[in-house]
């Protein structure tokens, strides 16, 4: 493949967080003395079990087990879609659409650093799959937010009337090249200016920080502003900048060149434990900040999915 | 460090080190506090309640108790979209009653369809039990008006269409009273310190 030749052989591993195509070589090839243990799994992977009639890799299983998830935000808006229930959509569509955006693209970041920690690969295809899914979560909120919103200024007023929605429109806007290159017909048509394309994830990463940020009142609880009005007295917990801010750190600093430097140093000398002991509390935080996500996403999710949407 | 120098790539600075450690502290940091804070959700949570007034048993979404003033909002979240729409469905119908019957029977169909989705959100809707009773008698009065709307749509002419008009009308104004009495009975309901 073409954008391949572009890699540079690296000692730390390949930071390609913006593909979502999973069939690329990695620089983790260039580490001849890392990669036997390393593919240990992947080889493992690879081998084939009976289904049926049929043979299965245990990958595959592996990657519909893991990749299923990322269609729970649509299965929830399902029952509303079809019974075409306006109020469903207009009071939590935001938040089951919009968090599960949310998440998907937290699962696509994780890909990369995953990697990082590793070294396996088996797992790089759930990054195209989860940045899909994020596109068809981000568009559906905006769609939804766009036909049934409150807000006054018809369908773009009501996508883009506030300045926290601007930056959602930006973002759903941004996805939608994502969405449409993100396959191998594109990327070889592309060549080598599909991954600075593919970097536009960044971006709305970025963008994300914003919207959350202005949707909340910059992070703090202000009266019934913030979504601390939940009633369980912990606004900030349920400060959807501050989850976001706990899983980026995590995402964030495994990209960071002098952490995949260090990382890379230690993993030669043999020293994992080293590695896994210094990125433990922030893969910790991580995973702190994605557990009131996801049972956000739960929460509002369920009632949706009953059409009995809440509007906390 | 000799294997970074013999792959060619770039060798590690202590800065990196410095860098990594730096960040694991503030994260250690960061969740330590955030765990000490956890302890408390369940002294803040009783606060909260005890300030806001509590419904017990009343949230669908598992909460042990759901405030008077989130089930307000939770009510009001659900009627003042379907009434906008309601609304809309109405004017639709005034704009063609006398003119146009295929357009006037397509806005009260939306109507029906409209107003027997806010029938059945209102039907599962968790009221306290005082107000139950009444919120029965308002989603009864929904359907009624309903049905007599359905039949309505099915008018063969704009004069069949508008003899409808005044017991579509009454049926309106029970909904409508209905609805007052409820919200009356939401805003005014006494927190659960004030009930004996």
């Amino acid at each position: 493949m073409a954008t391949t030749r572009n890699y540079e052989p690296d000692l730390y591993p390949d930071d390609a967080i913006d593909r979502w195509n999973g069939k690329q070589e990695s620089a983790d090839d260039y580490r001849p003395q890392r990669r036997a243990a390393k593919r240990r799994v992947d080889e493992w992977m690879e081998v084939e079990f009976k289904f049926g009639g049929s043979r299965i890799k245990r990958k595959a299983l592996a990657l519909v087990l893991l990749g299923a998830p990322g269609l729970v935000p649509l299965l929830f808006m399902l029952p509303a879609l079809i019974t075409l229930n306006k109020n469903t959509f207009s009071v939590s569509v935001d938040d089951t659409l919009g968090t599960g955006a949310e998440l998907c693209l937290f699962l696509c970041l994780l890909i990369t650093p995953m990697v990082t920690l590793t070294g396996q690969r088996w797992f790089v295809p759930l990054r195209r799959w989860y940045g899909i899914m994020m596109a068809c979560c981000a568009i559906g909120d905006a769609l939804a937010a766009g036909l049934t919103d409150t807000f006054a200024g018809g369908f773009f007023g009501r996508v883009a009337g506030h300045v926290f929605e601007l930056m959602g429109f930006m973002m759903v806007m941004l996805v939608i090249p994502l969405l449409v290159t993100g396959n191998h017909w594109a990327q070889r048509k592309l060549g080598r200016f599909w991954k600075p394309l593919q970097r536009l994830t960044y971006v709305i990463w970025g963008l994300l920080a914003f919207h959350l940020m202005l949707l909340e009142g910059f992070g703090f609880q202000r009266g019934s502003n913030g979504s601390g009005f939940a009633g369980d007295g912990d606004p900030i917990f349920h400060q959807r900048f501050y989850q976001y801010s706990a899983c980026s750190l995590f995402l964030l600093t495994l990209r960071l060149p002098p952490v995949k430097r260090w990382i890379a140093a230690r993993q030669s000398e043999g020293r994992n434990w080293l590695v896994h002991l210094t990125i433990l509390p922030i893969f910790a935080l991580f995973v702190f900040g994605m557990i009131f996500i996801v049972n956000e996403e739960i929460f509002k999710g369920i009632d949706s999915f009953m059409e009995h949407p809440s509007s906390e | 460090m000799s294997e970074t120098y013999a792959s060619g790539a770039r060798p590690e600075r202590r800065a990196d080190s410095v860098m990594t450690v730096a960040i694991s502290v503030l994260a250690a940091v960061l969740v330590i506090t955030g765990l000490i804070y956890a302890a408390g959700t369940g002294g803040r949570h009783q606060a909260v309640l005890a300030a806001a007034g509590c419904e017990p048993n009343l949230s669908p979404s598992g909460l042990q108790c759901t405030t008077v003033q989130m089930l307000t909002s939770q009510y009001v979240a659900i009627t003042t979209p379907a009434i906008q729409q309601l609304n809309t469905d109405v004017a639709a119908y005034t704009a063609n009653e006398r003119h146009h019957l295929a357009a006037a029977e397509a806005a009260l169909r939306a109507e029906v369809t409209s107003a027997s989705a806010f029938g059945a959100s209102l039907a599962r809707f968790p009221f306290p039990p005082t107000i139950a009773p009444a919120a029965k008698v308002l989603v009864e009065a929904i359907r009624a008006r309903v049905k007599l709307t359905a039949e309505q749509a099915r008018s063969a002419s704009l004069t069949q269409l508008r003899s409808f008009n005044g017991r579509v009308n009454v049926a309106g104004v029970a909904v409508q009273t209905e609805m007052k009495l409820i919200r009356k009975a939401l805003a005014a309901r006494p927190t659960a310190n004030q009930e004996p």
